[in-house]
């Protein structure tokens, strides 16, 4: 016996699409934003994504000469008109530069071109696609013979247009993290050469090392647990930024509590627990529980905001830090935004959130925003940056379109940074990014 | 071929209301009120009728597990089976159980029990527990062993006294065979709890009981005829429509049997004017098509001509001296195949050609509607193939190769089609009506529903 279809497999850490992205969207030079672990980090992380677009670009040249050599090897070295239809997902642009490239390998072989009246072979090939592929096919035409067909298939990534940004008041950027099939439910960093990352997954934490630009699995530590999870599953992983050997980092699930220990292993301990999760990341002592069945926090809150210790039940919350105290807004599950000021709950009727908040510090204008969840074009969230003035949250930058459905929205360690996660509907896959913002000019 | 201006509008219309994705996460709670066509006299997934509609399988994963499933994009994932194995000849599969899973009458879904339904839905294999596993040797080698294990047929089901018990997210609370079927919610469902408490499903109801069901608030979801989708668009209701994806077509009784049959199907098949069918008929509710598998899900369908060519018909009809008129068989009870088969007459008496139209089941020629029966793409091409009473398409290659290259799906269908036994028309767009308050909607490119992701506006936190 042999193994074979299925197993938890080791993704790519990128895609082409998010490749193409970052290289399009991230300015890594953010004065005053970055640690040196950070700018580091980031470095390594251009390299990597450089070097994955330029392997991308030879995958492509794969398909062209292998299309080429399958045409060139039922003609033969003859002279040829050349046609090329695009009925797939790729732009014009794209399109084109496989249509050069293709006329050049065929080139290559001996193949010369010239008009359809005057070449001895016809060939017709067609950009399309299935389900998982791109699917070339060239119909090729010899004299009065019927058409000959072949066709060669790669992996279907998607490529998504990216309009230039506005100027505006902030900048939200994303940096792409990792992406994979299973649903990521959180994402941590660990300071250190090399750096390392934390997945939290339905399944397991998964500690990632960068090594000459790539991130490589080390470490798959399993997460137990003996009820169903909800469908709707949501978990937060968080590194200990004080903590020692024996305490790395924790991860909270619906029901479950995981603490992670080791130095050079790591190792992980499940419990069934109804322990509180904390809200606002490791800045806010607050603390709440999570139905454990459900996908919401139940609202009861701890320490509390100045005398209120109970709030609606809730998806997601955001501190407002202010002077002396925090005030706190809250996706409640009534679909509404809550401001709790430790004296009163007002409900902010005008804000249209989604169900995802979580508290950002930029130092720009007040120094913290809330970023928020909304509808965005066709199937894709947006990501906006708000910030509080007086009571009323008003926009600071302008809505990201993130290519999916946000399914997590995390307070990174430190808050100078966001985690997302968002649901990519063309390619099934679950992608984590960093929100950062910058000021504006 | 460039879509027309009103194929157009359809098509925008109805990406304009594909489901845009949830604004805020799901709620819990509520009753889902859904209205169908069908009605199936039995939920025994063994039973389930391979040539129905849709509907059938998207009912039957509420309430059956399959060891496998497959997703939107055709790739087989884990079901109640959360690992497999095969030998190198793919005839020999292990299929491990996932551990802790329960039937809705308590008892455990334990290898046994699961060989003892996949022998039911199968007699040609050889099923057998083994310990925690499940082994399953087929005849031939079947690399595409668990995308067909993803077949609603396949659903696992406990047998007894008459009864069929399931494991999935939904138990049966009511059964009125071919009138009514309610659904309650597992909350120990080993996938997650479905974000609904309860499902009643109305069967048997025409599409216009359908929509004044949902007119009326008395119903969350129906369906809508192809021939309607657009109509429904501009009324303003909520609509989601799938690409197009059920199988329309002619299926001769028998096979070729002599040259000048071969001509005169050829004739019939050059005559027929799809794209007026599709866009007069059926309002741009479906798509043209030469082969079996939509365009969409092979990347090769534009091979195959769909145009209309009366010119190359009646020269393949006058090489015939003598032709018999044909019978062109339908469904009664479904509207929009009678009309069709009128169309299909007149333009073969355009091209020389004598048919009848019939509502009994005895003709030359069948007009037939089928829906896609997988997302693997060679699995639905034999699923198909067998529903139509073709020969199986075959492989001789590397079985590894079967699925992952469309260069063969493209060689098995061409030499389907060349048989001459069957004459695609259609691709038909799946569509139904929502209420205002159905979130969290998907519907797979197959039409298949996934009510278990479904969640009410209105259901309790």
């Amino acid at each position: 016996m042999r193994y074979a279809v299925y197993n938890l497999s080791i993704h790519p850490p990128i895609n082409l699409r998010t490749n193409l992205r970052i290289n399009l969207r991230v300015n890594l030079r953010i004065p005053g934003m970055l640690s040196s672990f950070s700018s580091r980090f980031f470095s390594s992380l251009l390299f990597a994504l450089l070097f994955l677009v330029e392997a991308s670009a030879q995958n492509w040249a794969g398909a062209e000469g292998l299309l080429a050599g399958k045409i060139a090897s039922a003609t033969g070295p003859k002279t040829m008109a050349l046609e090329v239809l695009n009925r797939s997902s790729l732009n014009a642009a794209l399109s084109d530069d496989i249509r050069r490239n293709l006329l050049t390998q065929l080139a290559a072989t001996g193949i010369r071109f010239l008009t359809a009246e005057q070449a001895a072979v016809s060939v017709r090939v067609t950009l399309s696609e299935d389900l998982r592929s791109y699917v070339w096919v060239a119909e090729i035409r010899q004299g009065a013979n019927a058409p000959s067909v072949v066709m060669v298939s790669l992996p279907r990534s998607a490529v998504r247009a990216v309009e230039p940004a506005p100027a505006a008041v902030m900048e939200l950027r994303e940096v792409a993290l990792w992406s994979q099939a299973e649903r990521i439910l959180d994402v941590a960093f660990i300071e250190g050469s090399p750096a390392r990352m934390l997945v939290l997954d339905p399944n397991s934490v998964t500690l990632y090392r960068m090594q000459e630009s790539r991130w490589l699995v080390e470490q798959a530590l399993a997460i137990t647990h003996s009820r169903p999870w909800p469908r709707d599953l949501r978990g937060r992983l968080l590194w200990r930024t004080d903590g020692d050997n024996s305490h790395l980092f924790d991860a909270w699930l619906p029901g479950v509590y995981c603490r992670g220990s080791g130095s050079a292993a790591l190792a992980m301990t499940c419990s069934e627990s109804a322990d509180p999760w904390p809200i606002g990341a490791d800045l806010f002592s607050q603390t709440t529980s999570f139905a454990f069945s459900r996908n919401f926090f139940s609202g009861t809150l701890s320490p509390g905001v100045g005398t209120q210790t109970t709030a609606p039940a809730f998806y997601s919350a955001a501190a407002v830090p202010r002077e002396h105290s925090s005030w706190w807004l809250l996706a409640a599950v009534d679909g509404k935004v809550h401001l709790l000021d430790g004296v009163t709950d007002q409900v902010m009727e005008k804000l249209k959130w989604g169900s995802d908040i979580a508290s950002l510090r930029s130092g720009c204008g007040s120094g913290w925003q809330v970023l928020a969840t909304g509808a965005g074009a066709g199937r894709s969230d947006k990501v906006q940056a708000f910030e509080s003035i007086g009571r009323e949250p008003v926009a600071a930058s302008i809505p990201l379109e993130v290519g999916g459905a946000v399914t997590a929205l995390w307070t990174g360690s430190g808050g100078t940074s966001v985690v997302a996660v968002v649901h990519n509907w063309e390619t099934g896959e679950y992608e984590a990014f960093r929100l950062t913002l910058t000021c504006g000019r | 071929m460039r879509p027309s201006g009103s194929l157009l509008l359809v098509a925008v219309s109805l990406s304009l209301a594909i489901a845009a994705p949830a604004r805020t996460r799901p709620h819990y709670g509520g009753t889902l009120r859904v209205a169908i066509g069908e009605a199936p006299a039995s939920l025994d997934p063994a039973e389930s009728e391979r040539g129905g509609r849709e509907m059938l399988p998207s009912l039957s994963r509420l309430v059956f597990d399959t060891l496998v499933t497959v997703d939107a994009r055709g790739q087989a994932q884990p079901g109640l089976s959360p690992s497999w194995q095969t030998d190198p000849g793919y005839q020999r599969w292990q299929f491990s159980i996932r551990r802790g899973v329960a039937f809705h009458d308590g008892t455990a879904v334990s290898s046994d029990a699961v060989a003892a339904s996949l022998r039911t839905a199968n007699p040609d294999w050889k099923v057998f527990a083994a310990g925690e596993a499940v082994i399953i040797e087929c005849n031939a080698p079947t690399p595409d062993l668990p995308a067909v294990l993803a077949l609603a047929r396949y659903g696992i089901a406990k047998r007894t006294g008459g009864k069929v018990v399931g494991s999935g997210p939904f138990a049966i609370g009511r059964w009125d065979p071919g009138k009514k079927l309610a659904l309650s919610a597992r909350d120990d469902y080993w996938g997650g709890r479905a974000f609904l408490d309860s499902i009643e499903i109305e069967l048997g109801k025409s599409f216009r009981e359908q929509m004044i069901a949902l007119d009326l608030g008395k119903a969350d979801l129906v369906e809508i005829a192809p021939d309607q989708a657009r109509h429904a668009v501009l009324e303003g209701r909520r609509v989601e429509s799938a690409p197009p994806s059920e199988w329309m077509g002619l299926v001769f009784s028998r096979d070729i049997q002599s040259l000048e049959d071969g001509k005169l199907r050829e004739a019939l098949a050059l005559c027929i004017d799809r794209e007026s069918m599709n866009n007069v008929l059926l309002q741009g509710g479906g798509e043209p098509s030469g082969t079996l598998l939509p365009g969409w899900m092979s990347g090769y369908a534009f091979l195959f001509p769909t145009a209309i060519d009366l010119q190359r018909a009646r020269q393949a009809r006058d090489a015939v001296r003598q032709v018999s008129p044909w019978t062109l068989g339908y469904d009664a009870s479904d509207p929009l195949a009678r009309v069709i088969a009128e169309r299909i007459a007149l333009n073969a008496r355009d091209a020389g050609l004598a048919m009848q139209t019939t509502a009994t089941a005895a003709a030359d020629i069948r007009l037939v509607r089928m829906p896609l029966p997988s997302l693997d793409a060679w699995v639905a091409l034999s699923e198909l193939a067998r529903s139509l009473g073709l020969p199986q398409p075959k492989f001789d290659g590397d079985p590894l190769q079967q699925s992952a290259n469309p260069s063969t799906a493209y060689a098995a269908e061409s030499a389907l089609l060349q048989s001459q036994r069957l004459v695609p028309l259609l691709h038909l767009r799946t569509a139904v009506a929502l209420g205002a308050n159905v979130m969290g909607w998907r519907e797979d490119p197959d039409g298949s529903w996934r009510l278990q992701d479904v969640w009410l506006e209105t259901g309790k936190p």
